[in-house]
């Protein structure tokens, strides 16, 4: 499967990669699914869902709304079963998801931007936009 | 050619199957459930409301069977396991074999010892799809429902209630709603925003009795402090009970909450493994799915352990007001601290004890709280963030894996 690398020498907390999100997902609200947050000696830190292998808020879905897609390991999320109960959010151990700031009601999940390929594939429009290629798209092993 | 049985099609026997079937792609698997469909109860309130259909409840795929490639029992029910034959017997005497064995047949609602109530008819749990169908009938002409209990469970079915113009009266022993989860001032919210809505509240009091008409139909319920409320149905969400009768004279090992099993979900006979709602310990989803998983990684004979028993957690969304629970929120003593944040919209409160998170309340405003789950659960000390304690997240804590994932250091 593949997963953004976060290089976190590179990232310079410019937060481009947070607006590219915003614009891939023309969510409603303006929300985006990923953050760089700053620790405690000032250094960015890229927090992007990282479609874990034996991912939390998927074992915590009562709904069946979050999955994870055996083929390309990828952890989806179907807004129209979420019953947005919230356990996926408190169940992040990297505290990644909230939900959309006017309606209370879709989790801002990252998709890997497979909405932009024809074929499904990803196509993260954070790591396009990335000017200091701190993330970039890499194929893992599981 | 190994042969699965698994009892329960919940969240433990259904993910169980999943894993069953991605280990073990050849074996035989049989599923023996009460349940003539998948669906989920946590969202039963929905289905009441009329907000969501029967086929919208199920959290699995909809052709299961198919999918997994299993035989379905449905309907069916367990009346005895004869451990050395290696066989379940079912109600009607139908005797399945199998190699491994997989108990995931949950709980049922437990009735409280209140006077007159187990023989009273117009009353129900909320629990099984059978119950909602009781309910919406109940809905066209019950003029005063009573639910025992304003927990998680009570509070969606106020909540059910409510989107069919259906004003309930709760009932709760706690001084406040949601009393394990919340404190006060949360609990509050909630509160007003339920009686807003037409919902009476009755706390610090439990029901002392229901009286009866001629034909076992209750006409009123009488309060512990001597209260007299007209009631023409009664909903009981008082806790549940594990489903273990069926075990009784096996032989095999049952404490007095439930099943009893170790952390690879094997109990003492080395062929039937637990899982779920029925160990009696923690009857929440997230560990009755990993319990599932577990226990069906072990009996293909994958090595694995429940590692995750940080179980007091819960989120809500009653009425629209959204929160999060970690821990215990209402600890008091010296060495406790706790903080509080406040602003138009949200109330958080952490409380926390030499550097370490024992509890937080978080409401209103839920963003990324998921960190503090792990914060708790791990016992990290925290003092090394310099950070208001709200705003502390991964950053903190940022570790990647070969494969890129994020892990915890071990402390």
């Amino acid at each position: 499967m593949y997963r953004i690398k976060i290089d976190r020498s590179r990232c310079i907390g410019c937060l481009t990669c947070v607006t590219a999100c915003v614009v891939s997902h023309e969510t409603e609200s303006t929300d985006a699914r990923n953050r760089v947050v700053i620790d405690s000696e000032t250094r960015p830190a890229p927090i992007f869902c990282r479609h874990c292998e034996r991912p939390e808020c998927v074992y915590t879905c009562m709904t069946g709304a979050m999955k994870k897609n055996p083929e390309t390991g990828y952890v989806e999320y179907d807004k129209e079963q979420c019953a947005s109960c919230y356990m996926c959010i408190m169940s992040c151990p990297y505290g990644i998801l909230k939900y959309d700031s006017i309606r209370n009601v879709e989790i801002m999940k990252c998709n890997m931007c497979v909405h932009r390929t024809e074929d499904g594939s990803a196509n993260p429009m954070c790591v396009e936009k990335c000017p200091m290629q701190a993330i970039t798209l890499e194929e893992v092993r599981e | 050619m190994m042969k699965y049985v698994v009892l329960g099609s919940s969240a433990a026997g259904v993910n169980g199957v999943r894993e069953l079937r991605k280990l073990d792609p050849a074996s035989e698997i049989v599923l023996i459930s009460q349940d003539k469909e998948i669906y989920s109860r946590c969202i039963l309130h929905q289905y009441l409301g009329g907000e969501r259909t029967l086929e919208r409840l199920c959290f699995a795929e909809k052709d299961f069977e198919q999918v997994y490639g299993i035989t379905w029992m449905k309907g069916r029910s367990c009346a005895g396991v004869r451990p050395e034959e290696k066989a379940v017997v079912l109600e009607n005497g139908d005797i399945v074999s199998y190699d491994k064995l997989l108990i995931a047949t949950g709980s049922h609602t437990f009735v409280p010892p209140v006077k007159n109530l187990k023989e009273a008819k117009n009353v129900v749990g909320f629990r099984n799809i059978e119950d909602m169908e009781v309910l919406k009938d109940a809905a066209k002409n019950a003029k005063n429902i009573i639910v025992m209990g304003a927990g998680l469970v009570g509070l969606d079915c106020a909540s059910g209630f409510l989107e069919l113009g259906v004003k309930v009266t709760l009932v709760e022993m706690a001084g406040w709603l949601l009393s394990k989860q919340l404190d006060k001032r949360a609990a509050e919210s909630y509160q007003d925003a339920f009686a807003g809505r037409g919902v009476k509240q009755y706390y610090g009091v439990g029901i002392a009795e229901v009286v009866l008409d001629e034909d076992a139909q209750i006409t009123e319920a009488v309060l512990t402090d001597g209260t007299r409320l007209p009631c023409d149905f009664v909903v009981v969400t008082a806790g549940v009970r594990s489903n273990v009768e069926f075990l009784e004279g096996t032989g095999i090992e049952l404490s007095r909450f439930g099943l009893v099993y170790d952390e690879t979900g094997k109990t003492s006979d080395e062929n039937i493994y637990g899982a779920g709602d029925v160990s009696g310990t923690s009857p929440i989803w997230p560990v009755a799915v990993k319990e599932g998983i577990v226990a069906a990684s072990n009996m293909a004979g994958v090595p694995r352990k429940m590692t995750d028993f940080f179980a007091s957690k819960s989120t809500m969304n009653f009425l629209g007001i959204p929160s999060m629970s970690l821990g215990d929120v209402n600890l008091e003593g010296e060495d406790i601290e706790v903080e509080v944040r406040k602003t138009k919209d949200s109330y958080k409160k952490i409380l926390h004890k030499n550097g370490k998170i024992v509890g937080a309340v978080l409401q209103g405003d839920l963003a990324y709280g998921g960190i503090l789950q792990q914060l708790i659960a791990r016992k990290i000390d925290v003092r090394k963030v310099k950070k208001p304690i709200f705003d502390i997240d991964y950053s903190d804590f940022f570790h990647m894996k070969e494969n890129f994932e994020y892990y915890f250091e071990e402390e």
